[in-house]
């Protein structure tokens, strides 16, 4: 390995890093005196010329690359994810020209672009040391984007509560980690799978419990997800668009990497049930996540439910064995985080001119802003799994996949059936939103123009749900590729 | 372009004529009629060369039938056939239909020229006959029995002609009813032989239903009681023909028929129609006849005598049966000379001149019954044709005299008629002696002559000779009475029953009317000559047997006394009839003659035998009673029934809504509700306090711990 080696592989991160600091110092001197929309404007710029940067330097890379002993790897399934994280971490700040924010634009940039590079090296990593600092330098950094708003109390305290409930799992983690280390005395997960064994050693189980409790936080499963409705609902709307979907997709990666690669061993064993573990933790996600947003009245905690819900769903990916339903749970990772982050965006332009985002604020949408009202329809009917939009196939993609890579299974046949059950009363809530956005008429009229920029990402989202739901064949052939072509 | 494949034109010419009829204006008087008569001359000409060929082929290939059969429709795997077929029978047929049809239809012109729906009426006529000659030209008992339909359809119209009769109404009924009851035997019969020999096609390459292997196997298929297919099948078949033919007992509606128009009672109702039974019989001759030679197989009622080899005798042509007789044959005997004896008995005493030569239409369908049962097809059939051209002419000259007398058709009330109708005087009197038999000139004393000859040569019984013989002779008396009554005498009372009203005198018909008359009297005299026992061209032609001219035969004992006898009881016959009636009062309400000698036979006769009374205290009794039973019970046994149903159903609403309302909505609106309180509990927790956050995660941690521990242990 040579430093030059190291320097090439960890290339995108070194340039969100820099631009991390180049929107500061372009705040604090070029923009300085402007309003704060248009240093807003300059920072989302920079920041998106960054990221843009970052995509082109993640995707001109191939081939795999394993540096020192799986610190950092890197393989074309790594290679999807990262840009998937920058490109929606380029609409989120994209997002930003509609969402109300205090005017220190080049701190909010910097530490969203901190926060990208901490989700980058956390998918590139098999190293549970590295895997724990680059979650906590963006689980830190979401903390700082949630309660970004600090002239708004409950922006602050949705950011207070995170950073707790986060610091609290991450501890958990971390013990778990060590306990791990102190069983096998390794850190590298492959090396971990190795000496672990077919073991029932309760304190490995504790380890794994504990090291799940730290993800489940971060993926908002029940019982860790109570965190996600008051961040959700209370942070600057790009933060939360990032937490539930750039967060969400690192997160679900590893967690992926984890299961099949650090605790493969265990997996196999006769007797130690991951299975039913992870399918206490989906299936209590999914029945918790969608009857508790049947009852909300903010579509934002409507929408972390609705988060908490998929979480559910995809944990059937991560079930399946053997890493077969990979390409299936990126490709519903994908479509599911530019989804949120589409769904975000409207519920931002609504609540910007609406000054809230319950119910009633959607009231009318479709005569006030018609384009608007059709990308909502579009995203929340492809959360609620309507063909032909993207979400329907990501589901059946998903499903058919987990059904057919362990036909017979009654755990996952049965988390199939509740998942495809629970898809019908989520399709409840989300009507009722566009039964407000439809069927109501209209509160008030004479409301403020739409942030032109954050429209244009949301129908451009709006559009590329409806073209993957469509065509889905093309991404489905990169994943399958990417897949084969990685360590998994 | 051979006239087999072209034969369906002939009955297709009429169709279209009744086609075209039916939609023109009601005031198209000409080209209806036009129509009609054109169309029968295309038919005329085409039955002619029709029965050219069949002459030509018969003579090359004796015994072989032409045929054309054709797929109609398909059922699953079967397809229904259908075909026509050419050969002496039906070309005989088929000149008879058409050039009597011919002749009645310009007789028609002159006779409904003043009825309001003289169109309608040539539609129908032409349907008929287009129907009729269908019938003709059937090789598929399928085909047949629907022009079979077809004809009793029009016979139903044209009876019922004029329909605000209600005598005329009612007479079309009862028709159409009792033709019915035989119609139902014979579809019956239809598809007893479609289920046991799989066609009823009757010829088909060796494979229908008259060609000895479907006979064979129709003989051999015997049911509990001993009676074959074949002969069950023939009974049903010939009770289509009894009811058509108005054989005993359904003999009832021919002669309340004459409610029709008169050309339509010379038409369909003595000349084709009626005929049409017996032609049934003729050309299912082979199934009637035939007779199994094994004696275990024979039923009881079939002697077999002579017949050793183990082949099936079907007897299809010719001479009178040597040797074994068939069931359905001998049914055919009996029950044509009775029919002969009972309808000439009635008829002596009816004063009705259109219902005289109704009863003597049905006496003369049983001697062609006797014919065909004794004598086989050319007996029976040549009687059929003589018959026809003379009754016709019979017909067509009551016709004459009832429209020269005003509408008026009681006989008693007529009288003296030869001075002011000559033309029709002369041709009636032909007609006359032709339907009595008057020996030598006259084509019907030779064509009985043949029947008396096939009679008397009967094996089973020498019975239906001497009946035949007393019908015979009442023939000739019920002729005569009927012809005193009429031409002879002093003119009575034209109008019955009113002398004050200034009539006009009788006169003489139409051109148009006599010349169709003066016609057919020729025909009556001269077809005789087609039928002599020295030349019997006709037997030989429609039996198929070789023809040589035979003086000797005219000569013989047996011919000579045969002839002797029928001319003996003809002479007899109308002796008496001469002199009880010859003389008569000029009082039309004055007793009949016959009444005065033998008042009870008399009223017997009169009341025709008490059928239609037996029928009404029986059959219409009994129906009665029946509907009143099913009157009764559809009153309070189904209604009850409908009604307990619709209570049941409304029930079974109530119990349904109650679940529904209950059940599905309540435990759906409950689950939703559940639903919902579900979503309050798990947002209950979401209660914004961190510290609780926190101890949740704690304890599910410690929770999820335990449970894996747990779980590996166990």
């Amino acid at each position: 390995m040579s430093h030059a080696e190291l320097l090439g592989a960890l290339l995108p991160e070194l340039v969100l890093v820099l631009a991390a600091l180049a929107v500061l110092v372009v705040d604090l001197t070029a923009l300085r005196e402007l309003k704060p929309t248009q240093r807003f404007l300059g920072g989302a710029l920079v920041s998106v010329l960054g990221c843009g940067v970052a995509v082109v330097l993640v995707g001109l890379g191939n081939g795999s690359v394993n540096l020192l002993d799986g610190v950092l790897i890197l393989d074309p399934l790594t290679r999807v994810i990262k840009i998937t994280i920058l490109v929606m971490g380029v609409c989120t700040c994209l997002l930003t020209s509609g969402a109300r924010l205090p005017a220190n634009a080049g701190e909010y940039f910097c530490l969203l672009l901190l926060a990208l590079t901490g989700l980058m090296l956390l998918v590139s990593s098999e190293n549970v040391l590295v895997i724990f600092l680059s979650l906590e330098l963006a689980s830190v950094c979401l903390y700082l984007l949630a309660a970004f708003d600090t002239g708004n109390p409950r922006s602050v305290e949705a950011g207070m509560k995170y950073f707790l409930f986060g610091a609290t799992s991450a501890a958990f983690m971390l013990f778990g980690f060590s306990l791990l280390y102190g069983l096998t005395g390794h850190i590298d997960l492959r090396q971990i799978a190795g000496a672990l064994g077919p073991g029932t050693d309760p304190l490995m189980l504790v380890a794994v419990v504990m090291v799940l409790a730290g993800f489940g936080f971060k993926i908002a499963a029940v019982p860790f997800h109570l965190w996600a409705p008051d961040a959700y609902q209370a942070a600057p709307i790009p933060s939360s668009a990032l937490i539930a979907s750039g967060s969400k997709v690192a997160s679900f990666y590893v967690l992926a990497r984890l299961v099949f690669t650090g605790l493969g061993g265990t997996v196999a064993a006769p007797g130690t049930n991951w299975l039913a573990l992870l399918a206490i933790l989906a299936v209590s996600s999914m029945i918790l996540g969608n009857l508790a947003a049947l009852a909300q009245s903010s579509v934002r905690r409507l929408l972390a439910f609705s988060a908490v819900a998929h979480a559910g769903y995809l944990l059937i990916g991560v079930l399946t064995p053997g890493g077969e339903a990979l390409p299936a749970l990126a490709y519903y990772l994908i479509l599911y985080g530019l989804t949120t982050i589409g769904a975000f965006g409207a519920v931002a332009l609504v609540e910007g001119r609406a000054g809230h985002e319950r119910l009633p604020a959607f009231a009318g949408l479709h005569q006030t802003a018609p384009m608007l009202a059709v990308c909502l329809l579009v995203f929340l009917l492809s959360l609620a799994g309507i063909p032909p939009l993207g979400g329907f196939f990501a589901k059946f993609y998903l499903f058919a996949t987990a059904l057919k890579a362990a036909p017979g299974n009654p755990i996952l046949l049965g988390l199939v059936v509740v998942a495809v059950a629970a898809s019908a009363v989520s399709l409840y809530y989300y009507l009722q939103v566009l039964k407000q956005v439809y069927v109501r008429p209209p509160g008030r009229t004479g409301e403020p123009p739409l942030s032109r920029m954050a429209t244009g990402a949301v129908f451009v989202l709006a559009l590329l749900v409806i073209l993957l739901g469509a065509f889905p064949g093309a991404l489905v052939h990169v994943l399958e590729a990417a897949r084969a072509a990685s360590a998994f | 372009m051979s006239v087999i494949d072209n034969l369906w034109w002939i009955p297709v010419l009429p169709l279209v004529a009744a086609g075209v009829t039916a939609v023109l204006p009601r005031s198209s008087r000409r080209w209806s009629a036009g129509l009609a008569i054109g169309s029968m001359v295309g038919a005329l000409l085409g039955s002619l060369l029709a029965f050219g060929v069949a002459a030509d082929f018969a003579q090359a290939h004796p015994g072989v039938v032409q045929v054309r059969n054709f797929s109609w429709f398909q059922v699953g795997e079967t397809w229904v056939r259908l075909g026509w077929l050419l050969d002496p029978l039906t070309a005989v047929m088929l000149v008879m239909v058409s050039f009597v049809g011919l002749l009645i239809f310009i007789y028609s012109v002159g006779y409904m020229a003043h009825d309001a729906n003289f169109t309608r009426f040539f539609c129908f006529l032409s349907l008929f006959a287009a129907a009729m000659l269908g019938l003709l030209i059937a090789n598929s008992l399928l085909l047949l029995f629907i022009c079979w339909e077809l004809v009793g359809l029009t016979s139903y119209l044209l009876i019922g002609f004029w329909f605000q009769k209600p005598s005329a109404a009612a007479a079309a009924k009862k028709a159409f009813i009792t033709t019915r009851v035989g119609d139902i035997a014979f579809l019956l019969g239809i598809v007893w032989l479609y289920s046991e020999a799989g066609t009823v096609l009757f010829y088909d390459r060796g494979a229908g239903c008259l060609e000895t292997g479907v006979l064979a196997d129709l003989l051999s298929s015997v049911n509990g009681f001993g009676i074959s297919a074949a002969t069950s099948i023939a009974l049903l078949v010939f009770l289509g023909a009894v009811g058509k033919s108005g054989q005993f007992p359904l003999h009832v509606w021919l002669p309340d028929a004459m409610e029709g128009p008169t050309p339509v009672s010379a038409l369909i109702h003595a000349a084709t129609m009626v005929a049409a039974g017996v032609f049934l019989v003729a050309r299912t001759y082979p199934l009637m006849a035939a007779v199994p030679t094994v004696p275990d197989h024979a039923p009881p009622a079939i002697t077999t005598t002579a017949e050793t080899h183990a082949s099936i005798v079907s007897e299809t042509h010719g001479e009178a049966a040597r040797g074994a007789v068939s069931t359905a044959l001998k049914v055919v005997t009996w029950t044509g000379v009775l029919t002969a004896l009972m309808a000439a008995g009635i008829a002596v005493a009816q004063t009705d001149i259109k219902r005289i030569l109704a009863y003597s239409t049905v006496s003369q369908l049983g001697f062609m019954m006797l014919g065909l049962g004794t004598g086989g097809v050319g007996v029976g059939m040549f009687h059929l044709i003589t018959h026809a051209f003379f009754k016709a002419l019979l017909f067509m000259g009551a016709g004459s005299v009832i429209h020269g007398c005003h509408e008026v058709q009681d006989i008693r009330y007529m009288g003296g008629l030869r001075r002011s109708m000559p033309v029709t005087f002369a041709t009636y009197a032909v007609g006359m002696m032709a339907l009595a038999g008057v020996p030598v000139f006259f084509s019907g004393f030779w064509s009985k002559d043949a029947i008396f000859h096939a009679a008397h040569g009967w094996g089973p019984s020498a019975m239906p000779f001497y009946l035949g013989l007393a019908a015979a002779l009442l023939t000739a008396f019920y002729m005569t009475r009927q012809v005193c009554y009429v031409f002879f005498g002093e003119g009575r009372n034209p109008v019955p029953g009113d002398g004050h009203h200034a009539v006009q005198a009788p006169h003489e018909s139409p051109g148009v009317m006599t010349v169709p008359l003066s016609i057919l009297a020729a025909c009556a005299v001269l077809l005789g000559v087609l039928g002599t026992p020295a030349w019997p061209w006709f037997q030989s032609f429609v039996g198929g047997t070789s023809l040589t001219l035979d003086w000797a035969e005219l000569r013989s004992t047996e011919s000579l006394r045969i002839m002797g006898w029928s001319a003996l009881v003809v002479i007899l016959g109308i002796g008496v009839g001469w002199r009880l009636y010859a003389r008569i009062s000029s009082d039309p309400k004055a007793p009949d003659a016959l009444c005065r000698v033998r008042p009870d036979i008399y009223s017997l006769l009169e009341n025709k035998f008490y059928v239609d009374e037996i029928y009404a205290a029986t059959v219409v009794r009994g129906h009665a009673g029946w509907a009143r039973l099913c009157a009764w019970a559809e009153t309070w046994l189904w209604a009850g029934a409908v009604q307990a149903a619709a209570y049941a159903t409304v029930g079974l609403s109530w119990c349904n809504r109650v679940f529904d309302e209950y059940l599905v909505n309540f435990s759906f609106d409950r689950l939703c509700g559940g639903l919902g309180n579900g979503g309050g509990w798990a947002s209950r927790w979401q209660n914004g306090r961190v510290q609780f956050y926190l101890r949740f995660i704690g304890v599910g941690v410690v929770l999820l711990a335990l449970m894996m521990i747990w779980g590996c242990r166990a």
